[in-house]
């Protein structure tokens, strides 16, 4: 068990002088009212390299003459690579990251990918957004499914900080839950704070039609009021944080700057979701698989030494990933076709130095009618993975999430392991909510002594129902939620909970 | 440290931050020292590289099917509307008004109905290709530079023939078949292709989807955006044979690898220079030497059928296939209806479908006319897409031409998500739930903000809606609540409440009494324009 204890992460967070003591505070008591454990200390920058990859001229298996066979033209000799052993070699052009392999800080997951791989782009990056089967069509992603079990009233409890920030593209599915989107999306900090501030109205006061058209509305009205909220704390986060190393000027190295920003500056957000595109190397795909990976080694490697340099390393896991590889021979065009695996590499001090090549180069001697060779690790046991050993999250949050148990992959130095989850209240009780009056949010915190289902309501002074929201079973312990009040008119309300077979009622009053 | 810009500079319009293309162009194509150019080109002015929206879903369709047609009774405000709003890019008061008061059979026809081809924005549009290698490199580079510019004043052009007041839905079925067969200017490089796969577009929007079907596939356009012109029997690319059976006519998951294979060795042989093609539409063939020598004659088996099979040839087969009309008709429900699709009522669109040979102005008309299409589970179930917002509103505010400097549209619909002729990808845009996120719904914002006050972040404009005339267009705009009302059935798919009636009205008169308000006073104008400034960024405005 290798946990921070709260008194401690307070004292981190407030020393950094970016934060208001509150929000430390505010964290530690939300960390008890967590139904699972989960130590957004820790981060990970989780990289689609989008159009499919390919590995073998990423990381080479340079004694395979077979490779040389099926690629005689686009495969790289041992010579030009970069060399990480005996048989592997490294796409020439990312140098800049070699280092850190050589320290044990980079390692590579060979063959990820899914069976029964589905070869359209499309299709395959929903797989990977969802967690499904090959055969099975999710709607939800498993980062939204993810959140839900984490934060059972999901989205409406609306966490200070984002659960999620996505940059460069927008594959909001992969956050998508039945009910609402989890993630935000930046491209620059500032831009986006006066963009929405200025245009920002609040929104009427009417109850959505109980139609498809009623739920768009909720949909829209929730996206112009947490991005409304957001803003703000995006926007002190990356004024209060630094760069401590000069980035390219690329595409991929401005999300990684915005992003070591953000963390520097205190943002309390565990998973960022980045984005590179341009991988769908049919043609000429020496120099151009060449010039991306030399952006993304390039611009990680600024990333890592910045992290190293401003002490926060330690906290952040990187990856790459794709929703596919690539033909193992090459075709009539100086490219590679759709494929179906290809190697995941991972990046940081908490990488397990001991192990840096978790299966091996893929077996040329086994490919497929369609020129592809076999797996070797599902997708969603990297995910698991991260789940369980670097949030320390229980294995049954991860099978649920992906409706099957998936073998972890042991790349992560410390696996984290949390038990216990605070003392267990002694009765059932509604605390006073804080602050009150408010406007627009108060949040609502209760006692439950033992596990059961609660509602959540709320009643205007004439009795009329405003607000009601089913959270479902919780478990005992503290929980807290954030009411929203952006629709209602100003005035006073009363909150009841209905737990473990009794009702408690507090009054809010909202003023705008 | 990587650049961010400046909210000035932002504000005043300057392009966000350095962007790397994406973009793959054939290092030999048209000719190698043509390509290398043209690399260089796309250094010096990256490409336009909106990030692509992916899915974010719509709830579930729990929406009872009605296979019946709209009953007369039923031919209400409320219902001719919302027909309007789905069909033109936003439709004006004067419309609405037009629509209620005549039948729905008649409105649905003046939408269907032909319409004069536009204008070409001009002559170049039919120019010959140069004969590069008679050219100098600096040549060359001007001609390739004005290629990009033609290309911008394309998009520009088609954005106004969008926002013109023609009652038609052609320009929208134009917009969804480009979206339908998504090919990216970026990588056409020739203006003269991708006007005529616009024209073609426009001409069969509403025609036999066979003939457009054919029309897009040996296209300049099409031949070059997926690689068709350089596939040959002993290298045949299979970029174009996947996505005709994935994206174009049947679906993923419906055919096999083999099949892939199979249709892309038919597709063999054909040739462009990027304004004329090797293929006769007469013959139904390629021609001349360069076809005898690389289409593959030998035998294929495409889904069954096996036989020495052109390009021609896999286009029936495929058309042979009943998923061929479902496939396409869910995608016109997608963008018509709503985003997941009443299989039941699909079903019997695409008997419609098939039964009238593929005729795309009938099934439509079947769309329009059914109940199922109206249903109020349907009314403001649909994100407006940017092309909507941008052209639609100018076209709602009755806003002509304005003067703003040359590429401001494109820099506007590159922040929104939408560059007609820049899709993402071959796939088109994603719509719905994913046009929308914390940076496109604040510059929604932005733009009608712009509209009105000729600034209000993203540049300015030089000419604003005019808020007095078009309070005159409407029931009385010498009623403050009758303007609300009107504005309201304008800028928002739900029944108006009489709190937010209050709250409006409040915004109208600002402080004022109701009796007191006259669309003469001098303070109207401003006042008008309070309320719709606020409208428009209200949530509602967003939905359709």
């Amino acid at each position: 068990m290798k946990r921070r204890d709260f008194i401690k992460s307070s004292l981190v967070l407030s020393a950094m002088g970016s934060r208001i003591p509150l929000l430390a505070i505010n964290r530690t008591q939300k960390q008890m009212a967590r139904t699972v454990s989960w130590d957004t200390d820790r981060i990970v920058v989780l990289i689609k390299l989008n159009g499919g990859n390919d590995g073998m001229n990423t990381i080479i298996p340079v004694q395979n003459s077979q490779y040389y066979t099926l690629r005689p033209t686009i495969g790289i000799s041992q010579a030009d690579a970069l060399t990480l052993n005996y048989e592997t070699g490294l796409h020439p052009s990312m140098d800049a990251l070699l280092p850190y392999f050589q320290n044990g800080e980079m390692s590579v997951i060979h063959e990820a990918g899914y069976d029964d791989s589905n070869l359209s782009h499309f299709r395959s990056s929903d797989i990977w957004a969802t967690g499904s089967d090959a055969d099975e069509f999710w709607n939800t992603g498993w980062l939204g499914r993810l959140f839900t079990e984490i934060y059972p009233d999901f989205p409406n409890h609306n966490e200070d900080h984002p659960l999620a920030i996505q940059m460069g593209s927008a594959n909001l599915l992969e956050f998508q839950t039945t009910m609402s989107n989890g993630a935000s999306m930046i491209n620059d900090p500032d831009l986006m704070y006066q963009l929405i501030s200025e245009n920002y109205v609040p929104g009427s006061n009417d109850p959505p039609p109980a139609t498809l058209g009623g739920q768009e509305l909720t949909y829209v009205r929730e996206l112009d009021a947490s991005s409304f909220e957001y803003s703000e704390i995006i926007f002190n986060s990356a004024n209060a944080g630094s760069n401590s190393v000069t980035y390219p000027d690329t595409n991929l190295g401005a999300q990684l700057a915005v992003t070591a920003k953000l963390i520097s500056g205190g943002l309390d957000t565990p998973i960022y979701r980045l984005y590179l595109g341009g991988f769908d190397t049919h043609a000429n795909q020496l120099s151009d698989q060449g010039t991306l990976l030399q952006q993304v080694s390039d611009a990680v490697a600024a990333f890592l030494s910045d992290l190293e340099s401003q002490g926060l390393s330690n906290r952040v896991m990187t990856l790459t990933t794709s929703e596919f590889g690539r033909r193992s021979y090459e075709n009539g065009t100086g490219g590679t076709d759709h494929g179906t695996s290809a190697p995941i590499m991972a990046f940081g001090p908490q990488i397990n130095s001991n192990q840096l090549f978790h299966g091996t180069h893929p077996d040329l001697s086994a490919i497929d009618n369609n020129g592809n060779p076999p797996i070797q690790f599902d997708f969603r046991q990297m995910y698991s993975t991260l789940l369980t050993d670097w949030f320390g999250l229980e294995e049954t949050v991860s099978s649920s999430i992906f409706q099957q148990s998936f073998n972890t992959i042991p790349f992560i130095a410390n696996p984290l392991t949390i038990t216990g989850n605070g003392a267990i209240p002694k009765s059932f009780t509604l605390h006073p909510a804080f602050p009150n009056p408010f406007n627009p949010a108060t949040e609502i915190s209760f006692d439950l002594p033992k596990a059961s289902s609660a509602i959540l309501r709320v009643h205007d002074v004439r009795g009329r129902s405003i607000y009601s929201n089913r959270l479902g079973k919780l478990p005992a312990g503290t929980h807290r939620f954030r009411l929203l009040g952006n629709d209602w008119a100003s005035g006073v309300y009363y909150v009841r909970v209905e737990a473990a077979g009794s009702s408690q009622t507090t009054k809010i009053t909202l003023l705008k | 440290m990587a650049e961010t810009i400046t909210r000035r500079d932002f504000l005043s319009g300057k392009p966000m931050g350095k962007r790397t293309t994406s973009v793959k162009v054939d290092p030999h194509w048209p000719i190698p020292r043509v390509a290398k150019l043209y690399q260089k080109l796309l250094k010096q002015d990256p490409p336009f590289d909106h990030p692509k929206f992916e899915h974010v879903p719509s709830p579930e369709l729990d929406v009872p099917t009605r296979l019946g047609r709209l009953r007369t009774p039923d031919w209400d405000s409320i219902n001719s509307t919302h027909l309007l709003k789905r069909t033109l890019f936003s439709p004006t008061f004067t419309e609405l008004e037009n629509a209620e008061a005549g039948t729905m059979a008649q409105t649905i026809n003046n939408l269907l109905a032909a319409q004069t081809a536009p204008d070409p924005p001009d002559s170049w549009v039919t120019e010959p290709p140069p004969v590069w290698d008679s050219l100098t490199q600096e040549e060359i580079m001007e001609i390739l530079i004005s290629y990009r510019l033609r290309m911008r004043t394309l998009v520009k052009w088609w954005g106004m023939e969008m926002r013109k007041d023609t009652f038609s839905i052609r320009e929208n079925m134009t917009l969804f078949w480009h979206n339908h067969f998504a090919t990216s200017a970026q990588k056409v490089i020739f203006p003269q292709a991708m006007y005529e796969q616009n024209k073609i577009l426009r001409e069969h929007c509403l025609g036999d989807f066979r003939e457009l079907l054919r029309r897009i596939t040996f296209g300049p356009a099409m031949l070059i955006w997926l690689d068709s012109y350089r596939s040959t029997k002993n290298e045949p690319n299979e970029n174009f044979g996947r996505e005709l059976l994935e994206l174009f006519t049947m679906g993923v998951d419906t055919y096999t690898q083999t099949d892939i294979i199979e249709a892309s060795r038919a597709f063999t042989g054909y040739l462009t220079d990027g304004v004329s093609t090797n293929y006769s539409y007469t013959l139904r063939s390629g021609i001349g030497n360069y076809w005898n020598n690389r289409h593959d004659f030998e035998s294929k088996t495409f889904l069954g059928q096996t036989g020495t099979w052109n390009g021609d040839d896999i286009i029936d087969i495929i058309l042979e296939q009943d998923v061929v009309a479902n496939f396409i008709c869910s995608k016109i429900y997608q963008w018509f209806v709503y985003e997941n699709v009443d299989e039941t009522f699909v079903d019997s669109m695409a008997t419609v479908f098939r039964d009238s040979d593929y005729n795309i102005e009938t099934t439509m008309e079947y769309l329009l006319t059914s109940d199922h299409f109206y249903d109020v589970n349907f009314h403001g179930a649909m994100v407006r897409n940017p092309m909507t917002v941008l052209f639609g509103t100018m076209r709602q505010l009755e806003m002509d031409d304005v003067s703003a400097e040359g590429n401001y549209f494109i820099r506007i619909a590159e922040y929104l998500g939408m560059i007609p002729m820049f899709p993402p990808d071959v796939n088109g845009w994603t719509g719905y739930r994913s046009w929308l996120n914390s940076i496109t719904l604040p510059s929604r914002k932005m733009i009608t903000t712009t509209y009105l006050d000729g600034y209000g972040g993203l540049g300015m404009i030089d000419t604003t809606a005019d808020a007095v005339a078009l309070a005159q267009t409407m029931t009385d705009p010498n009623d403050a609540e009758k303007i609300v009302e009107d504005f309201a059935r304008l800028f928002s798919p739900f029944p108006l409440s009489d709190t937010l009636k209050t709250q409006l009205l409040d915004i109208l008169l600002d402080g004022a009494a109701i009796y007191d308000w006259t669309i003469s006073d001098a303070s109207a104008e401003g006042r008008l324009k309070n309320l719709m400034r606020h409208m428009m960024r209200m949530p509602e405005f967003q939905l359709i």
